[in-house]
């Protein structure tokens, strides 16, 4: 039987997957990308500094990823030379959304496909907060409306957490989640100037200074966030494993890694980074080539070339197109799949033995789960992965802040010539990012996004290899076809943006 | 525009989707007043947007999350929030387009493609159908954001969408519905706030161009802290200086908003205290044009002729 189980919600965007179900198994997947909006087609005949402001809009979620991978690309075309403070506001601007992008994604996106909403009902403490939603849900259900609870009622059927304990646990931490998320967010507008959406990130650095008064609260907001970060996110990704193990075997994609490395130690375009870049397949880790990367779009909605690489890109929509069924393109490595996001950090990292807090954390989390490091291809190795990363990046932004000289420049002088073109690579928090700029007669003439969500939720390219999150969800075993919840879980694992994915 | 009994609803399920903390005593008292099991749902749905101004929402230091999800919580169907999803999601949203589920205000984020429809799909239908479905069960719209409100920046020049803004939406279907436009990209949380504020304890605002005009009457520029610099001809002379920006392109003088006197994300910050230039984005033509960059570097340079 065919189902579509879309639309996916707790995922940005607009996404529908079809899937064929034989005998409870689901015997095929499609990822229909169901947005179009046309970036690379209106930067065209823009000024280039345009470009790092409208490209965050590619992602109201994630604007800082974009912000630096556009002013990174600047940066190479115009040769500029960051100072050291410019490169430090970069990685405290973009470390600190990726913390509130980690909570955001486990807490509001993923717990309630694991947390009984309704368990608050038994609650019989004291706390405040849990009285009120345990008052709250009751008065809901009593009230007689169609839709009681909502936006946390109806749900899908399916297995969910049975103990009370944990449940109440993680229920009181979806609510503290969202304070930190705040946190987090306001630490990164202390220098990025608000969020979403930053305006002081320039290629060259950033326009705010370093100064005093902007480092202790900065540091004092990161503080907050890595103690909830180690008493509050870890356990409770560690309380989700261990009653739903059977999700270190389900999601598993099928191809290799991939990870630009993630945040500059230093302000040269090739410093060493905190989490090391690389292609992985089969173990092997290999330099990152970006000749390597085409895009197919014989099963998407467009009528350009297929099979171009990221400098030929050229994009024209064909909204009827036969047979294809994405708004997505297809991008591959060397012809390869491969899946992004922090699973494939953390894999691609630890198997080159880069980071040692990585090596650490892996070795502790999958010796006490009792699984091996290639697990983290799975629904909860992407989640641990997130854990993982948010401790490692709590820890060095607070370094890094540290390093800050206050009262040194922030800012390189910009003076873009007229015609350059230059590649910008970072990690969003959902996975690797690239974005590319061609200037001409100092305008845009090409501007490419190659976007995490687009490698991981990708339709079949021309050789009819499925993508990353199709293959993953090819093979599970699901209860109820006409639900999924076991597939919903699987693709929101990967935290999929649409808004990013097709752009 | 809205009659006063709509207004009262859409103040109540904004103040429903949103918390109260903050607000003056009597705003809270009136708010209080209004029983949860009366006010109208909530019903936040996505076109072409990034879910910025959703994130943004969540930035406000009011709701506290739980007012927002006890005490006040009508939010019926958000996307990013909601635990059901596929049919059962459909059958939820379609119950109250159809008017099977009682009385609900739309709150639209993003543009809408109205020359491709094929560009935003939900459930295998455009988006732009549940609109005008809802237009005749819905009791009022709010467009949340520079999207909704006039397109932003899926209708930046040469879009190839056809991207408009709700209100024109509606127009060019000789649709009839009020909207309320809360500019901004994204929108900043207050914005939405005090709206319902003063809807519930005056009625309707006095509106300019669709928005509020208690926030979008005086142009940034005049209510600047760096107006000074602007009058002592202080000006900023590269990225980073201080001094007024104007040279570099701040756009604060064509933009209604009074980011100068709210700031963002808690009253940290703001765009120009982190000296970057204002660039417009509470403006209705934000990021329109092609030959108006948010940046003016070095006159004269063949970029900016």
């Amino acid at each position: 039987m065919q189902v579509d189980i879309g639309p996916i919600t707790r995922i940005e965007g607009h996404l529908n997957v079809k899937t064929t179900v034989e005998n409870g198994v689901v015997t095929d997947a499609r990822c229909e990308g169901e947005m179009f909006r046309g970036f690379e087609i209106f930067l065209r005949g823009r000024d280039p500094l345009d470009s790092q402001q409208i490209t965050q809009r590619i992602c109201g979620v994630c604007p800082y990823a974009h912000a630096i991978a556009s002013s990174t690309a600047q940066e190479n075309a115009y040769r500029l030379q960051v100072p050291p403070n410019g490169r430090i506001l970069h990685n405290l601007i973009q470390g600190a959304n990726h913390l509130y992008d980690y909570l955001l994604h486990f807490y509001q996106l993923c717990a309630l496909d694991y947390v009984d909403i309704t368990a608050v009902l038994e609650y019989t403490g004291k706390d405040r907060e849990l009285s009120k939603v345990r008052d709250w849900v009751k008065a809901e259900i009593d009230s007689g409306k169609r839709y009681p609870a909502a936006p946390f009622l109806p749900r899908l059927s399916g297995k969910y957490l049975d103990n009370r304990d944990a449940n109440l646990g993680a229920i009181k931490n979806y609510l503290e989640a969202m304070k930190m998320e705040q946190k987090a967010n306001q630490a990164a507008a202390i220098f990025g100037g608000k969020f979403p959406h930053a305006t002081a990130i320039f290629p060259g650095g950033c326009t705010q200074e370093a100064r005093v008064d902007l480092i202790v609260p900065y540091q004092s907001l990161i503080r907050e966030v890595r103690d909830f970060i180690h008493h509050k996110y870890i356990p409770d990704v560690l309380a989700v494993a261990g009653a739903f193990p059977e999700y270190w075997d389900i999601g598993r994609s099928q191809g290799g890694f991939l990870s630009y490395g993630h945040l500059p130690l230093g302000p040269e375009p090739d410093s060493r980074r905190l989490l090391a870049p690389g292609v992985m397949f089969d173990g092997q880790v290999e330099a990152v080539d970006f000749n390597q990367i085409r895009q197919d779009v014989g099963n998407a909605k467009y009528s350009s070339p297929s099979n171009l690489r990221v400098r030929d890109a050229a994009i024209t929509p064909q909204p009827n197109k036969r047979d294809a069924y994405s708004w997505i393109m297809a991008p591959r490595y060397a012809g390869q799949v491969v899946e992004v996001g922090p699973a494939a950090r953390v894999m691609v990292d630890y198997a080159q033995g880069h980071n040692p807090e990585i090596k650490k954390l892996v070795d502790r989390f999958a010796g006490q789960a009792g699984i091996q490091p290639t697990q983290l291809n799975s629904v909860l190795g992407r989640h641990l992965s997130r854990a993982i990363l948010a401790a490692v990046l709590a820890d060095f932004l607070l370094a890094e802040s540290q390093r800050l000289q206050p009262g040194q420049p922030t800012m390189a002088s910009i003076d873009p010539p007229a015609s350059a073109e230059g590649f910008g690579a970072t990690e969003a928090s959902r996975g690797a990012l690239l974005h590319y700029i061609r200037i001409e007669n100092y305008k845009i003439a090409k501007y490419e996004c190659v976007v995490p969500t687009t490698w991981n939720a990708s339709p079949r390219d021309d050789q009819g290899q499925p993508g990353a999150m199709e293959s993953a969800l090819i093979g599970t075993r699901v209860n109820n076809p006409e639900e999924q919840i076991e597939s919903k879980r699987i693709v929101r694992s990967f935290d999929p943006c649409l808004a990013c994915a097709v752009h | 525009m809205f009659d006063r009994r709509k207004f009262l609803k859409l103040a109540a399920a904004l103040a429903a989707a949103f918390g109260t903390k903050g607000l003056s005593q009597p705003a809270r008292a009136a708010l209080n007043d209004i029983d949860p099991r009366t006010v109208p749902k909530l019903l936040y749905l996505q076109g072409l947007s990034c879910t910025g101004c959703s994130i943004s929402l969540l930035q406000a230091d009011s709701p506290s999350p739980l007012s927002m999800i006890t005490d006040y919580s009508q939010l019926v169907f958000h996307t990013d929030l909601s635990a059901t999803s596929g049919a059962q999601a459909m059958e939820l949203i379609n119950s109250f387009i159809d008017g099977q589920a009682g009385d609900y205000v739309l709150a639209i984020e993003g543009a809408i493609p109205a020359g491709m429809p094929e560009a935003c799909i939900i459930d295998h239908k455009p988006f732009a159908d549940y609109l005008e479905r809802a237009a005749r069960t819905m009791s009022g719209a709010v467009a949340i954001g520079s999207c909704a409100c006039d397109g932003g920046i899926p209708a930046a020049e040469g879009n190839p969408t056809g991207a408009v803004g709700l209100a024109e939406f509606y127009r060019n279907r000789n649709i009839n519905q009020p909207v309320i436009n809360i500019r901004g990209c994204p929108v900043h949380p207050d914005w939405v706030w005090h709206t319902i504020t003063h809807l519930v304890l005056v009625g309707n605002p006095n509106l300019v161009n669709g928005s509020p005009r208690v926030f979008f009457e005086r142009r940034l520029h005049e209510l600047c802290p760096r107006y000074y610099d602007f009058q002592e001809e202080i000006f900023a002379e590269k990225l980073g200086d201080r001094g007024c920006l104007f040279r570099l392109g701040c756009l604060g003088p064509i933009t209604f908003a009074d980011c100068p006197t709210r700031w963002w994300n808690g009253g940290r910050t703001w765009c120009v205290d982190t000296n970057a230039p204002c660039i417009g984005c509470a403006s209705p033509k934000f990021a329109r044009q092609k030959d108006l960059p948010f940046y003016r570097l070095s006159e004269g340079k063949g970029r900016n002729s």
